[in-house]
């Protein structure tokens, strides 16, 4: 039942992404702004400028230049960057490890932190430490990420001088091997804590909402009831509590692209976000189209995973 | 206040300028420098973007470099002679030299990169050069010989790496210069060789040891960081990520000047343009700008002191002409520019039968091609980055009753809007003059120059005189009979006001103390620069 039920839904991405990708191509076409800029450089003559527009096809009508465009992505090519002179796959790849570490270490900190406090908060609920939690949390999620990056740079930064203030390694030294992996993962301390700490806030506080509510049915009386050590009882509550927090981190995953730009711009973190703010500055189109597929195959697939945790995470649920 | 304060900073500038000479450089090491975007590519020669420049500048030479004062020295020509009044000139190349995969340069290097590369790709030699230049000849291997139609000035200034950087033709020749893969993984000439290019975090050079100037450069490594956020490179240096930054933001500077771990030193060259004012340009198109009566009250009503203080800080210099001061024997002492004077501003628009009736916007009446009683609003189109610029604007208008409407648009929609639609009143534009008025102060006054590639003449200007006397001062080869003409044309324009001149906007460069040897004037900044351990 699952399995044509995933067949169904996969049969599904196909028109989703095709009307993804012709909407986003028309949307960007038709917005104002010129790639010649970006292109040719600033100071040309005119004749320069319409010799470049002809030799990227920018001179085509639209139509046509769509046609063109389908039909290479079905072929499997994203065509070329106007910025980089290489292929979009190549450009969106080469940036896409820095992005999923950065994004995969914060959703993984922020889940499981956000979990533990939220348990901790729920079972002391009213307690002055749930009051703590409640209001950290409240002002985590408030705080723009923008701001809380500058802090953290400057106090944990400049202030201790623990921590590098940018990039993905030390510039000054190449490391190899395991000094390399530990020379990224100091590097990747301060961003990962500023995209956490909003995500983290928002965690704690539904899990501390659904396991509260979990404690009070009549499931979790009758456990007790029974003689069920608390920690037993939290752990049931805890599971069905879970399915709300697993829809917010499924939707997290068009972060891949887009969450992260402030906190990569800010902290030079080489990934996708800063791809996709200098594709728009430069309006790269070519890479900009790749990047809005990548996101919304993404947000797909994700949607896709989100559902079959739901079955795995509450046996009742049923896809027909 | 202000100027005691930059008399301070010049003092201090120079202090540290003489304590550097005297310090003997030191061998080895890397040098971090910031740079603010991804390049992309590493081939200076077709483009003119800032970012590919200031990346890859260091690996490449052109035929002649500039000194401090932006004068021609020998680069990978040791020397020159100008014939036939300017008409041709002769170039005698260094010997010696060869790129960093070890092949010979020659003159046929030369010839190849103006016909195929520079003349096809880099706009500002194209459109300057281009029209003019008859041919490029390479008699022998060490002479090039460029031929014009008739005398052409700026030639030696247009010939350094920002300008002119010459490729290999063994690399280049039978390719699409813009589809290489040599623009990923470049072969030059110049003091250090690429070594990696990490997209969009780092560029990794070292040292060419086989260098034409002996001894430099003294760094064995350079690694050019993509640092994107300004406030993050200040930090950045000042946590000893980086040694040398492109630019300080103005508020930042102060602190970086209170620290002595820092030097900063200022300049007009930047590899994306130099010699930069920031310049209000009037729609002339318009029936509302059409009349200098308002155009000039709107210059008289801008206090350009003001601009210089609560915008650049006072790093920088209100215009006092419409050329830069940085072009000296170009710049026109003395002119009567209009200064700030509101009474004289309200006047005039009374007079232009702008009317006001109470506090607020003033109305028509009685204007030519413009219905009564509409009010004199008018929009300002501006880079987001220039904000500032327009809130000042907007401020000091509103003070004489013009409604100034601002309109943030990112430079990717300001170009086209602004050149293509000419869907504008007014807006600023940061126009830098280049080494030369011929390449970057004639796009904004002559006619031909109106039309849809970005940033030429905004004003939409037109005036017969000016274009006659632009025509001939780029057939003058002799200084001293050029700096009567941009005198004169300077003197027209100031009485026409097509454009505001604001303020002159150097950048500040910044380094650590540990470092000197720096010439922040030219692409090479690197050359001769080390760093103590």
């Amino acid at each position: 039942m699952t399995a044509r039920y995933l067949l169904r839904r996969l049969a599904q991405v196909v028109p989703a992404v095709a009307g993804i990708l012709v909407i986003t191509f028309v949307a960007v076409h038709t917005a104002p702004g010129d790639p010649v800029l970006a292109l040719a450089g600033e100071h040309g003559d005119a004749v320069y400028y319409a010799f470049i527009r002809e030799k990227f096809g920018l001179d085509r009508p639209l139509p046509e230049q769509l046609l063109v465009y389908v039909g290479r992505v079905i072929s499997g090519d994203l065509g070329l960057s106007f910025v980089h002179g290489r292929p979009v796959a190549a450009v969106v790849a080469e940036r896409l490890p820095a992005t999923l570490l950065l994004i995969g270490t914060a959703l993984v900190l922020s889940t499981t932190t956000g979990v533990a406090l939220g348990v901790l908060a729920a079972r002391r609920a009213g307690r002055p430490s749930d009051l703590a939690l409640r209001t950290g949390a409240l002002l985590a999620h408030a705080m723009p990420s923008f701001w809380l990056a500058q802090m953290a740079a400057i106090v944990l930064a400049l202030g201790t001088g623990w921590f590098p203030v940018q990039g993905l390694t030390d510039a000054r030294r190449a490391f190899t091997g395991w000094r390399y992996a530990l020379d990224v993962a100091h590097h990747l301390v301060l961003p990962v804590l500023v995209l956490a700490a909003g995500e983290l806030a928002l965690t704690t506080r539904l899990v501390r909402t659904g396991v509260r509510e979990a404690l009070a049915t009549d499931y979790a009386r009758t456990a007790r009831a029974k003689g069920l050590p608390e920690r037993s009882v939290v752990r049931h509550a805890l599971r069905n509590a879970l399915l709300p927090i697993v829809t917010v981190i499924g939707s997290r995953a068009g972060l891949v692209v887009t969450g992260a730009v402030l906190v990569e711009t800010v902290f030079a973190w080489p990934g996708l976000g800063q791809l996709l703010l200098s594709s728009i500055q430069t309006r790269d189109v070519p890479v900009l189209l790749g990047l809005f597929l990548l996101t919304s195959v993404s947000v797909i697939a994700a949607n896709l995973l989100t559902d079959l945790a739901y079955v795995w995470l509450d046996p009742r649920i049923r896809y027909e | 206040m202000s100027r005691c304060r930059t008399a301070v900073v010049l003092v201090a500038l120079l202090a540290g300028a003489t304590a550097q000479a005297q310090e003997t450089p030191v061998r080895g090491g890397t040098l971090v420098v910031a740079i603010s975007a991804d390049p992309g590519h590493l081939n200076p020669a077709i483009t003119t973007s800032g970012a590919t420049h200031a990346a890859a500048e260091l690996l490449y030479n052109g035929l002649l470099g500039r000194d401090e004062r932006g004068e021609p020295v020998p680069d990978l020509a040791e020397s020159w002679t100008i014939e036939q009044s300017g008409a041709v000139y002769r170039f005698r190349l260094r010997d010696g030299v060869s790129w960093h995969d070890g092949t010979r340069f020659t003159a046929g290097d030369v010839k190849f990169t103006f016909d195929e590369v520079l003349l096809k790709f880099h706009a500002r030699t194209k459109a300057s050069m281009g029209g003019v230049l008859a041919s490029i000849e390479a008699p022998d291997d060490r002479t090039v010989v460029f031929r014009f139609k008739h005398p052409y000035a700026p030639l030696l200034q247009q010939l350094d790496a920002t300008e002119a950087p010459i490729v290999a033709r063994h690399v280049y020749q039978g390719s699409d210069p813009q589809a290489n893969p040599a623009n990923a993984s470049p072969v030059g000439t110049g003091p250090f060789k690429f070594v990696a290019y990490r997209k969009g975090a780092e560029i990794r050079l070292a040292r060419n040891p086989s260098y034409f100037r002996r001894g430099v450069p003294y760094f064995d490594e350079l690694v050019m960081r993509v640092i994107p956020d300004d406030g993050t490179q200040v930090l950045a240096l000042e946590n000893g990520e980086v040694d040398y930054l492109w630019g300080v933001p103005g508020p930042q500077q102060s602190r970086l000047q209170a620290d002595n771990r820092f030097r900063m030193a200022q300049t007009s060259y930047h590899p994306g343009g130099s010699n930069c004012i920031m310049t209000m340009s009037f729609n002339l198109d318009r029936p509302v700008l059409k009349d200098l009566r308002v155009r000039r009250a709107i210059a008289l009503a801008l206090d350009r002191d003001a601009f210089l203080r609560q915008i650049l800080f006072g790093e920088g210099k209100a215009a006092t002409a419409p050329i830069s001061s940085e072009i000296p024997w170009a710049h026109a002492g003395g002119l009567a520019m209009p200064a700030f004077d509101r009474v004289e501003a309200q006047r005039l628009l009374d007079a232009a039968g702008w009317k006001k009736e109470r506090q607020g916007t003033r109305t028509a009446r009685g204007v030519a091609g413009v219905i009564d009683g509409t009010r004199l609003a008018i929009d300002f189109l501006h880079f987001p980055t220039f904000a500032k610029y327009g809130e000042l604007i907007r401020q000091y208008l509103g003070a004489v009753g013009i409604e100034l409407i601002q309109r943030p648009l990112e430079p990717a929609v300001f170009a086209p809007t602004v050149f293509k639609d000419r869907a504008f009143d007014t807006n600023v534009i940061s126009y830098c003059n280049g080494p030369d008025p011929e390449i970057g102060v004639r796009r904004m006054y002559h006619s031909s120059q109106i039309g849809p590639a970005p940033f030429t003449n905004a004003a939409g200007y037109r005036n017969d005189r000016v274009d006659a006397l632009f025509d001939q001062g780029a057939r003058t080869v002799e200084r001293e009979k050029r700096t009567p003409i941009y005198r004169q044309i300077q003197e027209i324009v100031v009485q026409d006001l097509p454009y505001v001149w604001l303020v002159e906007t150097p950048t500040t460069r910044a380094w650590s103390a540990r470092c000197g040897g720096f010439r922040a004037w030219t692409g090479l900044f690197a050359e001769t620069a080390f760093c103590k351990p």
